[in-house]
């Protein structure tokens, strides 16, 4: 029940942003109030996700007491931290933290992987890491796969891990990366892993996919790690020198502003991205990030 | 019984430890009790004509076996432990009966040995079949422990039915991290033999052990000169014939001339039933004459006639084309050796089938020849070689899989990717799919994708990306084939051509080692 309201008042808010941006009195367009997207660079992966959470507000403002959390990030493959093919584990550390220091009952972490479940969240450091800030590191269970109606534009149903929507707030952890067909793997891809069923049928047409799994899970914050991008052989890479090091945490309220800012870390323009277009018409989000409030920071 | 529970504890422990615990090397599991096994050690030297120093350690068994007779059999194998289990349950349940007297012929397991033996001169390896160790591994690895998995995930599942979402959830997260394979090609086979094999426990008490087991056959032949000696004391028998009605390996405790230190496994049986305590064991260094080994008629007729058998069934074993050709579908684990030492070599214990964290290695039925049966296989389509994994090349007993290191596997090629152009999505219907490209581990892609213009049944064309594989920098790991989302048959796929292991399954002459200048040199 409690997720059914949270996706009401959550289009609420949406429809409340689209039509009348002066309504939201003390919420995220406010003046002076807290930002739509925050993008911190520094040395330490822990210190910069701080700051960005900080920069938006603070946990608090997502997180209520007594929540239970899901954390998504890409743990899709069997790479250890420095082939940035998994979320940085000190950057979903920070999180689980921040959500449990915010009075969540639980913070539960979570991924439908591609290679062998075990080793990829074993090698990704996550599982250590998850498991030393408090939170629950779980198997995709198939007994908890359902199939769902999604009633998106291409997908009617899917199969969806009940894990992850059973849940009172989701925060999508993305991990930037290089893709060969739909170009980067930011945000609205890593809802990939939150499914289950034949996922490799999405490619014939991912950026539909892609944009109807996103109008479904609609995250409470999106903090996409680019601390060490893929750039080249996504999204799994295999050598250090596929990656690039940008020492960058994008933490924000609207999942398309946050994708559209970590699409310029590789040079691409949002609107060469085609599942942007196509989730800002479907109203999730915007991608134009001269028409977001946006604080960048350095530390 | 103390001692057999230990040993069958250590050896569930060692071989539950065989599989992804989180460490990339896992150390010693349970091929430690295979280095221990005269059998195995003896037909792999004589099989592969290669020492494999680890058997070293069944010197030891030797060793206690001509000192203190069958010991291991009655104290230390762990499948004489479920056998002698399996005949106590029987036994209390009164579904077996022991007669006063057996006089059924104990000489199958000979004639077992010196088949394998024989065989094994000829470069054929059958020990793996019966030897206790390989059987009882193989029916835990393809059968027994993949049931009880099976089993717990029903359970599971009846819990999340019921509401009892904590322990479903524990039970099905504990399934995930051991990394139990459930799904095995005929695993049926090797289940049912194993139960068959606990049934006969039913008719005669350690049947397996009285009749069958070469190895069992092996130490009877070297306890000959054993010191360990049963003792009657005729003071106290009461003739009452007790010890030998419940002998479990029919070693025929009474009177005392009969008893066969061949078959005695020192179970202590007739001891602990002897109403009045006549029965001890006692240091003697008398030796046995061979017929009472076993009180057998080992004649020597019987025995040049196995062997005669023996040899004409070796040739039966080589009648199979796949020693002509390579088969396409055999693709062998990371660090097999070649062919022929392979087959030399591998016990069939399935070792490095329960170690896969994919489930991809899988028994092999026909594609290796009928010595080949239970050989490993990689089936991409069940599961696919791990790229940062080497544990089959880890547990493996006998070296038919040679160690290696992680970054050592990299460098083999198990087989070469092929793209099926009648099957594949961009090539045929035009539509965009990337799903083999973007699983391939190496880096740079052994799978890089070009445009193509693919004719549709209308006439118009339509332009993506498809696949194309780079043979020279392809692993053959088979995550393309598994994760292809043409589900029949993948529009992917693997064969064994190209095998690092192999001087003959080539695809081209100047893959490796560049050439030299004087090709006269």
């Amino acid at each position: 029940m409690k997720r059914r309201e949270f996706i009401k008042s959550a289009a609420a808010a949406g429809l409340a942003l689209r039509f009348g941006p002066g309504a939201l009195a003390g919420q995220a367009a406010s003046p002076g109030g807290p930002s739509v997207l925050a993008a911190v660079e520094g040395e330490s992966p822990v210190a910069i996700t701080k700051e960005a959470i900080a920069a938006l507000g603070g946990m608090n403002r997502f997180v209520g007491k007594g929540d239970k959390v899901v954390i998504k990030p890409n743990i899709g493959w069997d790479r250890t931290p420095e082939m940035a093919a998994c979320t940085n584990p000190e950057v979903v550390r920070t999180l689980v933290e921040l959500v449990l220091d915010a009075g969540a009952k639980k913070a539960i972490v979570i991924d439908n992987t591609t290679n062998q479940a075990k080793r990829c969240y074993v090698r990704s450091g996550i599982q250590e890491a998850v498991k030393e800030a408090g939170g629950d590191m779980l198997f995709v269970d198939d007994f908890r796969v359902k199939k769902m109606a999604l009633r998106g534009e291409w997908l009617d149903e899917w199969e969806v891990l009940l894990d992850v929507i059973e849940s009172d707030k989701i925060i999508n952890v993305p991990i930037a990366k290089h893709h060969s067909l739909c170009r980067l793997t930011l945000g609205g891809k890593n809802w990939l892993g939150a499914v289950g069923g034949a996922r490799n049928q999405f490619h014939q047409s991912l950026d539909k996919a892609i944009v109807d799994l996103a109008a479904f899970f609609k995250p409470r914050l999106t903090v996409l790690d680019a601390y060490r991008i893929l750039v080249r052989n996504g999204p799994q890479g295999g050598r250090v020198s596929d990656t690039e090091l940008k020492k960058t945490v994008i933490a924000g309220t609207d999942p398309l502003a946050v994708d559209a800012m970590g699409a310029s870390l590789f040079g691409v323009e949002p609107r060469e991205l085609p599942y942007l277009a196509m989730a800002k018409e479907r109203g999730l989000g915007e991608f134009d990030l001269g028409k977001v409030r946006v604080e960048t920071r350095k530390i | 019984m103390a001692s057999q529970a230990a040993f069958f504890g250590l050896f569930l422990y060692l071989f539950f430890g065989a599989h992804y615990t989180g460490e990339d090397y896992i150390g010693s599991t349970v091929q430690r009790f295979f280095h221990f096994d005269p059998l195995l050690a003896l037909i792999t030297i004589l099989s592969a004509r290669l020492v494999y120093a680890w058997f070293a350690f069944s010197l030891v068994t030797a060793v206690a076996t001509i000192l203190f007779g069958r010991v291991f059999c009655g104290w230390v194998c762990p499948l004489g432990a479920v056998h002698q289990f399996a005949s106590f349950a029987f036994k209390k349940t009164k579904f077996l009966r022991p007669p006063r007297e057996d006089k059924a012929s104990l000489a199958p397991k000979y004639y077992i040995l010196l088949i394998v033996l024989v065989a094994a001169l000829f470069g054929l390896d059958l020990a793996g079949y019966l030897d206790p160790l390989s059987f009882l591994t193989r029916s835990f690895a393809l059968a027994v422990l993949p049931a009880v998995a099976e089993a717990f995930s029903s359970l599971s599942g009846v819990l999340y039915g019921v509401g009892a979402l904590g322990p479903a959830r524990a039970i099905s997260q504990a399934l995930q991290n051991w990394t139990i394979n459930t799904t095995f090609i005929m695993g049926v086979s090797v289940g049912l033999l194993f139960l068959g094999a606990v049934a006969l426990n039913a008719r005669k008490e350690r049947f397996w052990c009285r009749y069958l087991c070469p190895l069992g056959a092996l130490l009877g032949l070297l306890s000959r000169w054993n010191l360990l000696k049963l003792r009657i004391d005729p003071e106290k028998c009461i003739k009452c014939g007790l010890c030998t009605q419940h002998c479990e390996t029919q070693a025929h405790p009474y009177p005392e001339e009969t008893w066969k230190s061949g078959e005695c496994v020192y179970c202590q049986n007739c001891a602990s039933i002897c109403p009045t305590g006549a029965i001890s064991f006692r240091l003697s260094a008398k030796p046995e004459k061979l017929s009472n080994v076993s009180n057998i008629a080992l004649s020597r007729r019987k025995l040049v006639l196995t062997t005669l058998f023996g040899i004409a069934a070796v040739p039966f074993f080589k009648l199979t084309p796949a020693r002509k050709r390579a088969s396409l579908k055999l693709i062998r684990p990371p660090g097999s050796l070649a062919e022929d030492k392979f087959l030399a070599k591998c016990v069939k214990c399935g070792q490095c089938m329960r170690a896969c964290p994919t489930g991809g290695l899988q028994p092999v039925l026909t594609e290796a020849g009928p010595e080949g049966f239970y050989t490993p296989k990689l089936v991409p389509k069940i599961g696919y070689c791990e790229y940062y994994c080497s544990l089959c090349t880890q547990v493996c007993p006998t070296g038919a899989i040679k160690k290696l290191t992680i970054e050592a596997k990299n460098e083999i090629k198990i087989g070469t990717a092929w793209v099926n152009k009648s099957r594949c999505i961009p090539y045929v219907l035009g539509k965009p799919c990337i799903v083999c490209e973007e699983h391939c581990p190496v880096s740079p892609k052994a799978i890089q994708l070009v445009e193509h213009e693919a004719t549709l049944p209308d006439g118009t064309t339509a332009v993506q990306k498809a696949p194309v594989v780079d043979i020279e920098v392809c692993t053959g790991c088979g995550i393309c084939e598994n994760k292809c989302p043409v589900m029949d048959d993948p529009a992917i796929f693997v064969t064994s051509v190209g095998e690092t292991r192999s001087e003959t399954n080539r695809l081209l002459l100047d893959l490796s080692a560049g050439p030299s200048d004087d090709p006269y040199k």
